[in-house]
């Protein structure tokens, strides 16, 4: 049974969202890095970069397979995390908190209201 | 206990379609694994040793002194593999490992449900069906974008005039309408994996690519055909 926290948002692709202030914290779900198994590379997006929602804007790579990332909504990419880089296996160990991808500010308030709650992703990923 | 790493040279390096490589690892003196057809071996270049990929072996158990694993361009890995990789270069090697392994018995029918590289470890299955010269049957559902992407084709088309227990058939899914194509078009549905059942009872079906496939396949064949998960092996690869 994947977690899926009640405080996200999510993109269909398996990205969540965390908005606080003006700021967007993405990463990707529980769900995601079960099914990815072992991370062991990650490629993030420069900072300053405009990315449109859906664009692939950062690549992860499991012992079995590589997938892009795309940013679930618009807006321009303030801060990636390092520690993720460094050491990819935290995407599995702490999706939700050391395992974040990057911050964005995003360009469109209304955009994170067409993103899925927690129980439509729950729903969507139990389908 | 860590399972052993062995260091292996690539004995040769072999292009089968722009994007996908094939790679035989030679295996050092005195090393004489006992493995089966279906597994998948884990590899690492020497100067990233924690950078590591899985593959699953293009190879069968029949085939011995080497492995080989059949690689797709994507990734940091997967270009590296396919652009640089060349004889003579050394990669570290984990043995083979894996629970997909071919049933194969007698009176036994396996049917196998690829998407893209998916298709590869379902080579090793043939390959060692037909040097056995088995009456296990064996048929593929091969799912690729257009004509261009069918990774051994013209293997998979020889292993079929060798082996009349042997299938192959393939359906394309972006070809244009032009395309000259007389064959499948479209995704892998259930009323085409329902014809391919000759005995239900008696077939196994396997699932290797993309997630939603290998999950769609699973679906039918578990929810939907009600079958034991004991009839159903899967590999996903993302």
């Amino acid at each position: 049974m994947s977690n899926v926290p009640s405080d996200l948002k999510y993109a269909k692709s398996h990205e969540w969202v965390r908005l606080e202030g003006e700021l967007a914290t993405v990463g990707i779900s529980d769900h995601a890095q079960h099914e990815l198994t072992d991370v062991v590379f990650v490629e993030l997006p420069e900072v300053g970069r405009k990315v449109a929602a859906g664009e692939a804007c950062a690549v992860v790579e499991s012992v079995k397979t590589a997938s892009d990332i795309y940013a679930p909504i618009s807006g321009e990419i303030v801060e990636v995390n390092a520690s993720v880089v460094n050491d990819p296996g935290l995407v599995n160990q702490q999706p939700y908190s050391g395992g974040w991808f990057f911050k964005l500010r995003p360009s469109d308030a209304n955009e994170a209201s067409a993103l899925l709650d927690p129980a439509a992703y729950d729903a969507q990923i139990a389908g | 206990m860590p399972r052993q790493i062995t260091e292996m040279e690539i004995e040769s390096a072999k292009m089968e379609l722009p994007d996908v490589k094939t790679v035989r690892l030679k295996w050092p003196e005195g090393f004489d694994p006992d493995f089966k057809t279906g597994q998948f071996i884990t590899v690492f270049w020497p100067d990233t040793p924690n950078y590591k990929r899985a593959y699953s072996l293009s190879s069968c158990a029949l085939d011995r002194g080497f492995f080989e694993i059949t690689i797709k361009r994507d990734g940091k890995m997967g270009t590296r593999m396919v652009d640089w990789a060349k004889a003579g270069d050394r990669l570290g090697v984990i043995p083979p490992v894996g629970k997909f392994l071919p049933v194969l018995e007698p009176d036994a029918h396996l049917l196998c449900i690829a998407g893209g590289s998916g298709v590869t470890p379902f080579r090793g299955f043939v390959r060692e069906a037909t040097r056995r010269k088995l009456s296990t049957r064996i048929t593929i559902l091969y799912s690729v974008r257009t004509t261009n992407d069918i990774i051994f084709n013209d293997e998979f088309r020889e292993l079929a005039q060798q082996n009349p227990n042997f299938s192959f058939q393939v359906t394309c899914t972006r070809l244009s309408e032009q395309d000259p194509w007389t064959g499948r078009r479209g995704r892998i549905d259930a009323a085409w994996v329902k014809e391919n059942i000759v005995d239900l009872p008696k077939t196994t079906f396997y699932a290797c690519g993309p997630n939603a496939l290998v999950d769609g396949t699973e679906h039918l064949v578990v929810s939907e055909m009600g079958l034991p998960k004991a009839q159903m092996k899967t590999e996903k690869w993302g």
